[in-house]
């Protein structure tokens, strides 16, 4: 018996620990993927590099301004207000045109710009990807499919702009919108509830 | 803008001519086999959309990018449409895309139900189909389409169109009982067993399975497959869009060609659950669940230090007693009492584990220490704490056997006494929510019930092991102190530990129903210990038998009395106020802590009950000291008492949101929308103190956390 008792406070440390690594929030959490880093030169002639970003939010939004899905977004005000407003708050909002030369999106940079200005597109600038290779390496497959990376250059969310697939306008009323949700969360230092899901849109026109 | 105007006059023809045909490269119209209608008999139309060459539309999960056809039906009155039923469709390739479609042309089959009478000679069907009309480009297109069926008899149908109607009923996939399939998850996807009927001569080799809904399967890899055993197995490379393994596999295997899975079939409908899923899926998110091995593992330890819990402690020094009294006894005796002990321990949890799941069941709101909820309860065990008390104490003998469960309990001889020592030492353990308690039983409630029964008995023997192993070892008995004089000083000593226990559930009772409620207690404490006397001044050993006779039946009436009064003190429950709310701290109000919350405001909920002893302690060293109050104040902290002294469903809900059953919880909200912080359960003021350091102070943060939604 007191053999037991002797033991018991061993027992107890045992217990504490455990409990300990039991209850670390973060248990099961998955890694987060790295951004691929790239160069790109935008419509105004900028090249951009996004590992100099490191230490900001951005937000990365494959664009094809003759894609339906692309055209509600826009028609509907709704991508602009978005980058206006994450713009405002200092998160970098980037627009990739992965489309290929002679495929439908692509555009010179000052048809580029010209639309953009049309739309009244708020965000930090065009990027022109003709080569698709930036595209390629995120795996961006539809337009609009967006990509939000946290300071640390990871990317936190990758997917569809909302939960509604559809190129009505009448479905942005009530949409869920993923990329608030995840900007909203990741900046106020909570896991993001949908980290991935499958982005809608027509495919991006990359070159064969 | 005015740079833009002449290139938009040059867009312009093309954006006007996409918008003029509503459905550009396509066509759709309504087509049935049905010659006519008749009342209340189903029937069959097809929308059919006929596409250019090279572009084509998309299934119900139109795999990696596309929208599936959807039809907005305008029928006459009291006609039902069912959903459209699925051909299966090609894989569409633009790599490095793959979608599933139609091209050429489809028939969509939708089932049709007209109502029981009709007046009518004719009915017209309508409805507008949209759809996604795509090449290289994607233009969406709308339809209105419509059909005129005669009702009756009559009316007549084009060869063509029910062989049409034909070709696509062939196209749907076929749900056959002869074909067996089960699925499991596999390196980076799932494998999927597909056994056909025997004496099947195809082969399922470059067959395909589509699934029904969008990230489940990587579109656009392949799919493996190859002969195993009597069937087939199937790799489908999981979507990278999947957040955790599907739970099922639904969707359509389609044959390669010449393979048909019935005369004229290529497709079988599968809906095959994903063995093993379901427990991968509870052990990913993070948050709910905790793998089932690690919930045993911590009921299992919550068991044993259940043991060295100050409100087990009693019993345990009973069932010390109980060991050192049996030194003298045969080893197999001592074994036998230790197994039976440890069967009295399970059981109880078994049957509250039945308890639990019951109430659970019925809807009940109830938690772990609900039984001291119960005011009777409460009094009851403290009564019956307070008589063992005055019996170890020496006020009266069980010399003749006081038929009570704990008449027994310092009696190492009855084999009856070792089990209900361990059903005591269960009941007086239930407040003592052990730190790995909580989680072992919010995963208890949370999971299946023979889970959630295993977890119990997992607790349980965690808390008899100590006991049955001394019984098993009886080396370790040799350590013990010889018999002699000692033992009747110990027992009378282990008489103090009673009391004290006895009136701490009297406090608690006084929480439940207030001073008046005490008083009637402590009446009914006079009653038995009257009743203990009347016992002892005429034992066997010195009276005659009219005496004992006499003193039991007053003894017997005095313990009436003593339930009367309990009864009068339950009764005073009503009349209590609650007390959670004191000094700095507010009653727990979801609502307000929701609110400050939203408004950035750090918050600090303790969720406490009086009847909990490692709350009360918690209290006393770690949350009312002065540098823990003082740092409350300092970070501007909104603090909230959840006491759930009595049963409370808002407060039973709360905790569960966080997976709790049980008190204590600590939950610190840091503010300017941080996650909440769980605190272990026993505090210490710098525990309290660092994690208060976490807290910003009450000036808005600016930058990131500013970000609204």
């Amino acid at each position: 018996m007191r053999a037991f008792f002797r033991l018991a406070p061993l027992g107890l440390v045992a217990a504490a620990a455990l409990l300990v690594a039991g209850a670390l929030p973060d248990f099961g959490a998955h890694s987060l993927d790295p951004a691929p880093d790239f160069t790109l030169t935008d419509t105004d002639g900028t090249a951009h590099t996004l590992s100099d970003y490191e230490g900001e939010w951005v937000v990365l939004e494959w664009l094809n301004f003759d894609c339906p899905f692309v055209r509600k977004h826009y028609n509907g005000g709704n991508m602009q207000n978005l980058q206006a407003h994450y713009t405002d708050l200092g998160v970098k909002w980037f627009s990739i045109v992965s489309s290929a030369p002679g495929e439908q999106g692509h555009f010179p940079p000052d048809v580029m710009n010209a639309r953009n200005e049309e739309h009244g597109g708020a965000q930090t600038a065009i990027l022109m990807d003709p080569a698709g290779d930036v595209g390629r390496a995120y795996g961006a497959r539809t337009t609009p499919h967006m990509f939000v990376i946290n300071p640390q250059g990871e990317i936190v969310y990758n997917g569809a702009i909302d939960d509604r697939p559809s190129a009505d306008l009448a479905t942005l009323d009530g949409a869920t919108n993923y990329v608030v949700r995840a900007l909203t969360e990741a900046t106020g230092g909570d896991e993001v509830t949908t980290p991935r899901t499958q982005p809608y849109g027509c495919s991006v026109k990359y070159g064969t | 803008m005015h740079r833009a105007l002449p290139l938009l006059l040059l867009l312009a023809p093309a954006l006007v001519a996409a918008q003029d045909d509503p459905s550009p490269h396509s066509d759709a119209d309504l087509v049935s086999d049905a010659p006519a209608v008749r009342p209340g008999e189903a029937f069959e139309v097809a929308l059919r959309l006929t596409m250019d060459p090279g572009w084509h539309s998309y299934w119900q999960n139109p795999g990696d990018s596309g929208l599936p056809t959807r039809i907005d039906w305008a029928l006459p009155p009291g006609f039902e449409a069912g959903p459209i039923q699925w051909p299966y469709p090609e894989r569409i390739e633009v790599l490095p895309f793959v979608s599933y479609g139609y091209s050429d042309e489809v028939l969509l089959p939708v089932r049709i139900t007209p109502p029981a009478s009709l007046d009518a000679p004719e009915v017209t069907l309508a409805g507008t189909a949209s759809w996604l009309i795509c090449e290289d480009v994607c233009l969406p297109a709308e339809g209105d389409v419509a059909l005129t069926l005669p009702v009756g008899d009559g009316g007549a149908v084009a060869p063509e169109e029910t062989a049409a109607m034909a070709a696509a009923r062939d196209r749907l996939p076929l749900a056959s009982a002869a074909w067996t399939a089960r699925a499991e998850p596999a390196d980076g996807g799932y494998a999927l067993h597909v056994t056909p009927p025997a004496g099947w001569s195809g082969s399922l080799e470059d067959a395909y399975f589509f699934a029904e809904t969008e990230a489940v399967v990587q579109h656009a890899a392949p799919q493996p497959t190859k002969r195993q055993d009597e069937g087939f197995l199937i790799f489908l490379p999981a979507s990278e869009y999947a957040t955790g393994p599907a739970e099922r596999l639904t969707g359509v295997l389609v044959a390669p060609e010449g393979s048909d899975i019935a005369a004229g079939r290529r497709a079988l409908a599968l809906d095959v659950p994903v063995v093993g899923a379901e427990t991968a899926a509870a052990a990913a998110p993070s948050r709910a669940g905790i793998g089932l091995g690690l919930t045993l593992l911590l009921a299992f330890l919550g068991g044993l230090l259940l043991n060295l819990m100050p409100c087990v402690f009693p019993v345990l020094s009973i069932k010390i007693l109980g060991f050192a009294q049996g030194r003298s006894d045969e080893p197999a005796t001592i074994r036998r009492h230790g197994l039976v002990f440890g069967l009295g321990v399970l059981a109880s949890f078994a049957v509250l584990a039945g308890l639990l799941l019951g109430f659970r069941a019925a809807g009940e709101e109830i938690g772990w220490g609900f039984q001291l909820q119960n005011p009777w309860i409460v009094a009851g065990l403290a009564l019956l704490l307070f008589g063992i008390g005055l019996n170890l104490a020496g006020v009266f003998e069980f010399g003749l056997r006081l038929a009570s469960a704990g008449g027994r309990l310092d009696r190492g001889d009855g084999l009856g006494g070792a089990f209900f020592s361990g059903v005591l030492a269960t009941v007086v353990a239930t407040p003592c929510v052990a730190p790995f308690m909580g989680a072992a039983l919010g995963a208890a409630l949370t999971q299946p019930a023979p889970l959630a029964v295993l977890v119990f008995l997992t607790l349980g023997l965690g808390m008899a092991l100590p006991y049955v192993l001394l019984s098993l070892f009886p080396g370790w008995l040799q350590r013990l102190p010889r018999p002699g004089p000692w033992m009747e000083t110990l027992k009378q000593v282990l008489a103090f530990p009673m009391f004290l226990t006895a009136v701490w559930l009297v406090w608690v009772f006084g929480q439940q129903t207030g001073l008046n409620g005490v008083a009637l207690l402590l009446v009914a404490f006079t009653a038995v210990a009257l009743a203990a006397w009347l016992v002892g001044r005429w034992d066997a050993h010195g009276s005659t038998r009219r005496q004992r006779v006499v003193s039991r039946t007053a003894a017997a009436l005095a313990l009436a009395g003593a339930m009367l009064a309990v009864g009068a003190g339950v009764g005073q429950q009503a009349a209590a106020a609650p007390t959670a709310g004191s000094g700095d701290w507010a009653p727990f109000d979801p609502a307000a802590v929701e609110r400050l919350v939203a408004d950035g405001r750090p918050v600090f909920v303790d969720f406490t009950a009086a009847w909990c002893l490692s709350c009360q302690a918690n209290k006393a060293v770690a949350l009312s000291t002065d540098a823990v109050d003082a740092a409350f104040e300092r970070k501007g902290v909104a603090r909230f008492r959840a006491d759930w002294t009595n049963r409370d469903p808002v407060i039973t809900a709360a905790l569960e949101r966080f997976g709790r059953s049980g008190v204590p919880l600590y939950v610190l909200y840091p503010g300017g929308g941080g996650a909440p912080r769980i605190l272990p359960e026993i505090l210490t003021p710098g525990l309290v103190l660092d994690a208060l350091d976490t807290v910003d102070g009450p000036v808005a943060v600016e930058g990131a956390d500013a970000l609204p939604s």
